[in-house]
């Protein structure tokens, strides 16, 4: 991580509101580049996220986005981040909850969808490319890939270039279609050897 | 789609939950899409119909899905540039502008003034190209041919200009990390500002077509009203939001690339129907237009890339001559340049709306994680709450309204 200069002096309101209301909840917050992020425990993140909205002075009524992060390495593997954006007042605030560990595959954060209705595809984002669940999600199904993918493809052990295909076999040798399965336009291959050509 | 059972019956469909009971046996669930013409690429939507009114509409989504944020993940923060320009793929340029300003700010580099103007006027032209797709394909939707042919032959003089700067129409990368890839080419302004000559007569055209034409306000007025408050709760930006008459524009309210230095007014609807989107983004091409001459009087002279070149490649011809030339060259176009670690979430004003880009750097030359805020993609999450209830014939009226490009939804 970088160097955190944290100034007391000039705190964010979002943060000191939530730091304010909510001591126990909050685990760590920044404020980098202007950029303010408060780390809270998974459970209390509707909470918190509804205070902000209905907070007069803060008053977070947009969702800009949720999406994740994953660090397969660190023992809370994912990170879960929502921007939020304030139109009245201007101030915007990054919120994270960390989870996830070995046991559990596919860890669970509340759904903000009754706060803010724009949840809804954004953690069902999260849910496909992840794998994190939103408890109370009405429609926790997969959004950019088909709804029988196997796998998370934006978690890091997901592989990049995709997955192992058996070897092709060479030499007129092509595996015969599955009985029913369509068949390909593809030829055997034939194998010209030198000596069949020329005596 | 023959639909011949029963006419249009007033239905109240406030709860989506409560279709079972109401459904009767006429109710009918049909396809639209996704090769439908006017869903503008690949949207599927599945709606649930009484006779022509719609009782339930469901946006399906993720036929253009390619891996844009896993790829860029293997790739360093320069080649990374290039799968930007390819999500809103009718603006490229702004896409551009986004990741490379958030890439910018982790690195803590400032562009010299001319990459400064030189991005907003490209930018604010990008803008313009992109709406003029949306008019057209828009107009196009609702049985307006004519203005898809001029809409089509002003956005042609936009890409020749894009073509001139970086030898692409479309998915140019000319504005990366640091600057821009080349200085602007000498015919550039020459070119522009015969664009900005002719442009605001042919957008009097455009208006004289359809603004104040009975039949489009027939198809547009008081179609798809999508109220201020659901607008915001859904996470509507750009002129979806506008033309319910919130004025956020992230140029004024979060100012980047130096747009606070530029006079223009942001345009705002009233009513919230497909109709005020429309004027809203009529009007925008206006303040475009205002943006790109005072970038074009106000553009300094000097270089176009930051002078650094662990970031930006030296001219090609000190390979010969000088050996840490040659080291620097090898390096960004092998390895690449590391970016220091940390994150950043930076807010641009798209054509479509807030394009986010939320980077997330480890220090390696890799972006961790690159996510992308799509605007058309919370735009089209208030698509159901716009048509439900409505007819047929006015999705098309109000998907031609949200301006979405699937590219960038599904990413």
């Amino acid at each position: 991580m970088a160097q955190e200069n944290q100034q007391p002096a000039s705190i964010h309101p979002a943060v000191a509101f939530v730091r304010d209301r909510f001591p126990s909840e909050v685990i760590e917050s920044s404020e980098i580049r202007g950029e303010a992020t408060l780390v809270v425990k998974p459970e209390s993140i509707v909470p918190v996220c509804l205070a902000l909205r209905d907070e007069p002075s803060l008053r977070m009524d947009m969702l800009s986005s949720i999406t994740a992060v994953d660090w397969p390495e660190r023992l809370p593997r994912f990170d879960v981040v929502y921007h939020l954006l304030s139109l009245p007042t201007g101030h915007n605030v990054r919120l994270k909850v960390r989870v996830g560990d070995d046991e559990t595959p596919h860890p669970e954060v509340p759904s903000a969808i009754l706060v803010w209705p724009a949840a809804n595809w954004f953690e069902r984002e999260v849910w496909d490319l992840f794998g994190i669940t939103f408890t109370g999600h009405p429609n926790m199904r997969r959004i950019e890939l088909p709804d029988d993918w196997v796998g998370h493809p934006l978690r890091k052990d997901y592989p990049l270039t995709g997955f192992s295909l058996p070897e092709p076999q060479w030499g007129g040798q092509v595996p015969a279609p599955a009985p029913g399965e369509p068949k390909t336009g593809r030829r055997p291959l034939r194998v010209i050897r030198p000596d069949s050509t020329r005596k | 789609m023959t639909m011949s059972m029963g006419g249009p019956r007033s239905l109240d469909v406030d709860e989506s939950e409560q279709l079972d009971e109401r459904t009767r046996r006429d109710a009918m669930t049909i396809n639209m899409g996704p090769q439908h013409p006017s869903t503008h690429g690949v949207l599927r939507l599945i709606l649930t119909l009484d006779g022509e009114t719609i009782l339930k509409a469901e946006p399906e989504v993720g036929y253009l899905h390619t891996g844009i944020e896993k790829t860029a993940e293997s790739k360093s923060y320069f080649k990374a540039l290039v799968v930007t320009d390819r999500m809103d793929y009718l603006a490229p340029l702004a896409n551009n502008l986004g990741y490379s300003l958030a890439v910018e700010r982790l690195l803590d580099i400032e562009v010299p003034e001319k990459a400064i103007f030189a991005r907003v006027a490209l930018a604010e032209l990008q803008r313009i190209a992109s709406h003029l797709v949306w008019l057209a394909s828009s107009a196009l939707d609702l049985g307006a041919q004519s203005v898809f042919l001029y809409c089509f032959r002003e956005r042609e003089i936009i890409l020749d200009i894009f073509e001139l700067c970086s030898g692409v129409r479309m998915m140019t990368s000319y504005i990366m990390p640091g600057g821009l890839q080349a200085d602007l080419p000498p015919g550039f302004d020459t070119q522009v500002r015969a664009f900005l000559k002719l442009f605001p007569d042919r957008l009097r055209e455009y208006h004289g077509l359809l603004t104040n034409n009975q039949l489009w306000i027939d198809r547009t007025r008081g179609v798809s009203v999508l109220s201020a408050e659901d607008a915001v709760a859904f996470g509507c930006t750009g002129g979806t939001l506008r033309g319910s008459g919130i004025a956020y524009d992230v140029r004024k309210v979060y100012p980047y690339s130096g747009y606070e230095r530029f006079d223009f007014d942001v345009p705002v609807g009233t009513n919230g129907d497909v109709y005020d989107r429309y004027l809203v983004r009529m009007l925008e091409m206006d303040q475009s237009l205002r943006i790109i001459q005072q970038a074009l009087d106000g553009m300094p002279e000097g270089r176009w890339a930051v002078d650094d070149p662990k970031v930006v490649a030296p001219p090609k011809y000190e390979i010969s001559s000088n050996m840490e030339s040659l080291i620097h060259h090898f390096k960004l176009y092998t390895e690449g340049y590391r970016v220091p670690a940390g994150e950043t979430y930076l807010r641009t004003e798209s054509p479509k709306g807030e394009l986010g880009f939320y980077l997330v750097s480890d220090g390696g030359p890799h972006p961790y994680r690159m996510h992308v805020r799509a605007p058309s993609f919370a735009n089209l999450q208030a698509l159901p709450k716009m048509i439900e209830g409505s007819q047929l014939a006015d999705v098309v009226a109000a998907i031609g309204s949200i301006d979405i490009v699937l590219g960038e939804v599904d990413r």
